[in-house]
């Protein structure tokens, strides 16, 4: 085993944030490797404060590491001051678990939560000493390989990673490595690495972009075809039908430095079908999952135990949604105060544990659920309304009314908050001003309530730009420029006029515009990518190492038209560049449901309704695991129930027809 | 009487490079994990009590840094007993005694349960049982002492360049504050400098620094010992207090930490 701590420990008082680059965390594993093991270096393309609280690859780290035909370490991007040191040494991109060189690992994988991180994974290629286009590497040289989110549309990176892995990686890490494993014990002869990726694309959710050929007729895709008749035309993504079975992490990573989440996280649920059609996490992780409450509940006292943490976030697309959540909450905050029984009442933070719910929607978020919360320290609340008006909430599907938000705000005031975050999104379809200057209304409502309690009582809305995403209703729209969008936040600004209440804070739309290059771009705009990387421009996520003008000049040197690859409505009939990767949702669902949208009807949530067949329950014979037969705290969406504030959502449901579907197995609780 | 915990803790190997504020929060979740009953603060957001001496520049090694941990009241049990015993809240844990290696008793003792809780090179070496009061850390301690190497120098050069800067009037200083260049003269800081050993990358000194009115770090000194060159690895081995002109350290690795047990028992 090779180390490269005596050569990086020289490097490391000339850079900042040193600490990111030691490892150290309680968690973190030293495999002692073995010849006939497959190694894995699971790699997040950006700094390890943003990196490391993933879960997904602390998930997957876990994993590898307790099977006996593998081990994993992990690596981060480093940052610029300690790449150019990495570089002027001559040294490559390690792990930091054991500080391995990343060539020496089997597999170095990447995980891909958003598009702008594309340019640091070739760094990161580069950096370990591997060829950046996956054509030139020879037999030897690590595969590389990548999953997450925005793997659901592989094409952009299609030219520079060996395999992509579609949906759950729980399972099929597993079965990537007994392939691996069996090449790597053969010793991995010379010629046989083609042979290698062609077993790698039979495997369910995995896809070997190197098998398939692309074809274009001027600007349009004709298609992206198997090169061999053994290799699937679709690949579809992994769905793991059961969380009870993965109560992972059990050895949280605890870092030893400051990272973006600083505390406990347990997943509660995966998947979400509320239906919202922006949003692309909640379309491709269906079904919905929860966790039973009694794992839930052990893993967090356990993890906080072992963690020394006083903090514990429910992890999930949509936490309030969680059938007993109200007690959850109770219970995990009890477990704080039973600790320290018989020491007096002196100890008032003694003990304390505090939740913090990411993803709140406001139909679920109670004053009970705030009470719960409240009696440990307030963590910051983020209520995601996305769009200012109802009409354009009806758009996308985010089916809760004023009242709702209000009912909601009124609880976190009347709970002792005195400061909360409005999460929105401009440049929705069939946007116009008065919808965007809504936003305004509604935050600046929301800081009028909140001055009933508290004088101090405060509101920032956070405004993003749309981008719409694959394998969503929204993947046929037409971006907003940078301009528009840039005129949209004027509008909010302006008409926020001096209200001192309300913060705004917004996304830069020029990043919106990147983004969308890569979200929806074909395997042509890889060569975007390398352009942007090879002229320095790593860390597009950071708003200072960030320019549009680098991103037009390399669409324009590629041949690649911004406008059309971001800007345009698409079409009924046209060729996707993901339409060979596999949601389980049916593309027809899909269109039908951009078509409801338009005209105005809403679609329910099937965990607690009848399935609408949208195809991912049926397309892989599994079903939601929901504790409860009924929306919790009101969220009546579709379900007639009367909500905690005594109404029922005013939407025109469309008549479902069971449109191009066999029957309607798979939805319910 | 009101009472504390005065721990005494290394920082040795790669997490030197952890900066003040991360040895904070790491040795509040240690505080935690061993269900230390301290003390927390009132109000929205209740944070533990934890008072440390100097703050280390990161990347420096110490084998004397310090933490006072403030403890609630009936904290202590066992009073009666040889040993004080303090009532741990956590399950990973029962009872600790404040330290046990003087009485020579294999149960485990508050500076073994924080050290397994705390990252590898941060170990605990003293644990005080002491009454609160008095002057905080960081105002008690007035010099530091330190030991750094100076790759690429030869002993002999080091020598000279001690000799040289100990016979000088002015030391003058240059350090960036705030995006500030300041510029003072340190040599009424240094109390002490020697060439102390040599490793096969470089010359090893020892050097006593002042604290006040502002801690003067070894690599302002190699900057003016040896221009060019880089520090090596620097730890600081001691922090001085002086009362009545009696120097000594907060609490060393050989004390034993029920020094004041009997006063205590009688109270």
């Amino acid at each position: 085993m090779t180390t490269l701590w005596p050569r990086l420990e020289p490097l490391l008082p000339r850079v900042s944030k040193p600490a990111r680059y030691i490892g150290c965390e309680d968690g973190m594993q030293r495999p002692s490797g073995g010849p006939h093991l497959t190694s894995w270096l699971l790699t997040y393309p950006d700094t390890y404060e943003i990196g490391l609280p993933n879960l997904g690859l602390q998930i997957l780290y876990e994993l590898l590491n307790e099977r006996s035909d593998s081990w994993a370490e992990r690596s981060y991007a480093p940052w610029i001051d300690l790449e150019a040191e990495l570089r002027a040494a001559g040294l490559p991109l390690f792990s930091v678990d054991t500080h391995r060189p990343a060539g020496e690992f089997d597999i170095i994988a990447f995980n891909l939560s958003a598009e702008l991180v594309y340019t640091n994974v070739l760094n990161c290629i580069d950096l370990a000493g591997v060829e950046v286009r996956a054509a030139k590497r020879s037999d030897a040289d690590p595969l590389i390989g990548a999953g997450g989110h925005c793997a659901f549309n592989p094409e952009p990176l299609a030219d520079f990673v060996d395999f992509f892995v579609i949906g759950d990686g729980e399972e099929v890490v597993g079965e990537i490595t007994e392939i691996v494993g069996s090449w790597k014990r053969s010793g991995k002869q010379s010629g046989t690495r083609a042979g290698l990726l062609r077993d790698l694309s039979k495997i369910e959710g995995v896809y070997v972009p190197a098998m398939y050929d692309v074809a274009y007729d001027g600007p349009a895709l004709v298609g992206v075809t198997p090169k061999h008749a053994d290799v699937p035309p679709l690949v579809g993504k992994r769905t793991v039908a059961d969380l009870a079975e993965w109560p992972y992490p059990k050895r949280q990573l605890v870092p030893v430095t400051e990272v973006v989440h600083d505390r406990l996280s347990v997943e509660v649920f995966r998947g979400c079908t509320r239906g919202c059609r922006f949003c692309q996490a909640g379309m491709i992780t269906r079904p919905v999952r929860e966790r039973p409450k009694a794992q839930v509940s052990g893993m967090i006292s356990r993890g906080l135990e072992r963690s020394g943490y006083d903090e514990v976030s429910l992890m999930s697309l949509s936490t309030a949604d969680y059938s007993g959540i109200e007690n959850l909450v109770r219970d995990t905050i009890a477990l704080g105060g039973g600790a320290l029984d018989g020491c007096g009442d002196t100890l008032s933070g003694a003990g304390r544990v505090s939740v913090s719910l990411p993803s709140l929607r406001v139909d679920a978020f109670t004053v009970d659920v705030a009470a719960q919360v409240s009696k440990a320290r307030r963590t910051g609340l983020t209520f995601a309304p996305e769009a200012g008006s109802w009409r354009l909430r009806q758009i996308i599907n985010k089916l809760i009314t004023e009242e709702d938000l209000y009912a909601a705000v009124r609880s976190a005031y009347s709970q002792g908050w005195h400061r909360m975050k409005l999460y929105f999104l401009t440049g929705l379809p069939s946007e116009m001003d008065p919808d965007t200057q809504a936003i305004a209304e509604l935050a600046a409502a929301c800081a009028r309530i909140g001055q009933e309690y508290t004088k101090r009582a405060s509101v920032t809305v956070s405004l993003g730009g749309f981008v719409p995403k694959p394998h969503t209703p929204f993947q046929w729209f037409g971006q907003n420029s940078a301009e528009e969008l840039a005129r949209k936040v004027r509008l909010v600004r302006s008409a926020l006029g001096r209200n001192r209440r309300v913060q705004l804070k917004w996304h830069d739309p020029a990043a919106s515009t990147a983004e969308g290059i890569a979200s929806r771009g074909d395997r042509r705009v890889g060569r975007a990518i390398e352009y942007v990387w090879r002229k320095g421009g790593t860390f597009q996520e950071w708003s200072e190492r960030f320019s549009l003008d680098m991103w037009a000049e390399a669409m324009a040197a590629c041949g690649l038209d911004l406008d059309w690859y971001v800007h345009r409505h698409r079409n009924a009939d046209e060729v996707l560049p993901w339409d060979h990767i596999g949601a389980g949702l049916h593309r027809d669902f899909l269109w039908q449901d951009w078509q409801d949208s338009l005209a105005g009807y809403g679609v329910e949530d099937c965990r607690w309704t009848p399935c609408y067949d949208c195809g991912a329950c049926t397309e892989y014979g599994i079903e939601h695991m929901v504790a409860s037969s009924v929306a919790p705290n009101g969220g009546s969406q579709g379900t007639g129930q009367d909500l905690a504030t005594g109404h029922v959502v005013p939407v025109e449901l469309r008549p479902r027809m069971m449109a191009g579907a066999a029957g309607s197995a798979g939805g319910g609780a | 009487m009101p009472l504390k915990l005065r721990v005494r803790f290394e920082k040795i190997g790669k997490i030197r490079f952890i900066g003040h504020r991360d040895v904070a929060r790491v040795t509040e979740r240690a505080v935690r994990k061993v269900g230390l009953p301290v003390t927390y603060s009132e109000g929205f957001s209740p944070r533990m009590r934890l008072s440390f001496g100097l703050a280390l520049p990161t990347g420096y090694e110490s084998d004397s840094e310090y933490v006072d941990l403030p403890l609630v009241p009936g904290a202590l049990s066992g009073m009666a007993a040889d040993s004080p015993e303090i009532a741990c809240g956590s399950a990973l844990h029962g009872p600790c005694a404040v330290e046990s290696a003087a009485a020579g008793a294999s149960y485990c003792s508050v500076a073994e349960a924080l050290s397994a809780a705390l990252p590898d090179g941060m170990r605990v070496s003293a644990v005080l049982l002491q009454e609160r009061g008095g002057p905080s850390l960081q105002s008690a301690v007035h010099t530091c002492g330190w030991r750094f190497e100076i790759p690429g120098l030869s002993t002999a050069n080091a020598a000279d360049a001690t000799k040289a800067l100990l016979e000088a009037d002015h030391v003058v200083a240059t350090r960036v504050h705030k995006g500030q260049t300041l510029t003072d003269d340190v040599r009424g800081s240094i109390g002490a400098l020697s060439v102390v050993d040599e490793t096969s990358r470089g010359a090893v000194l020892a050097a006593e620094l002042s604290a006040t009115p502002r801690v003067v770090r070894p690599s302002e000194l190699v900057a003016a010992l040896a221009a060019g060159h880089e520090m090596g690895i620097a730890r600081r081995t001691h922090q001085w207090t002086c009362t009545a002109g009696v120097r000594a350290e907060p609490a060393t690795p050989a004390q034993c930490s029920l020094n004041r047990r009997e006063e205590l028992v009688s109270e």
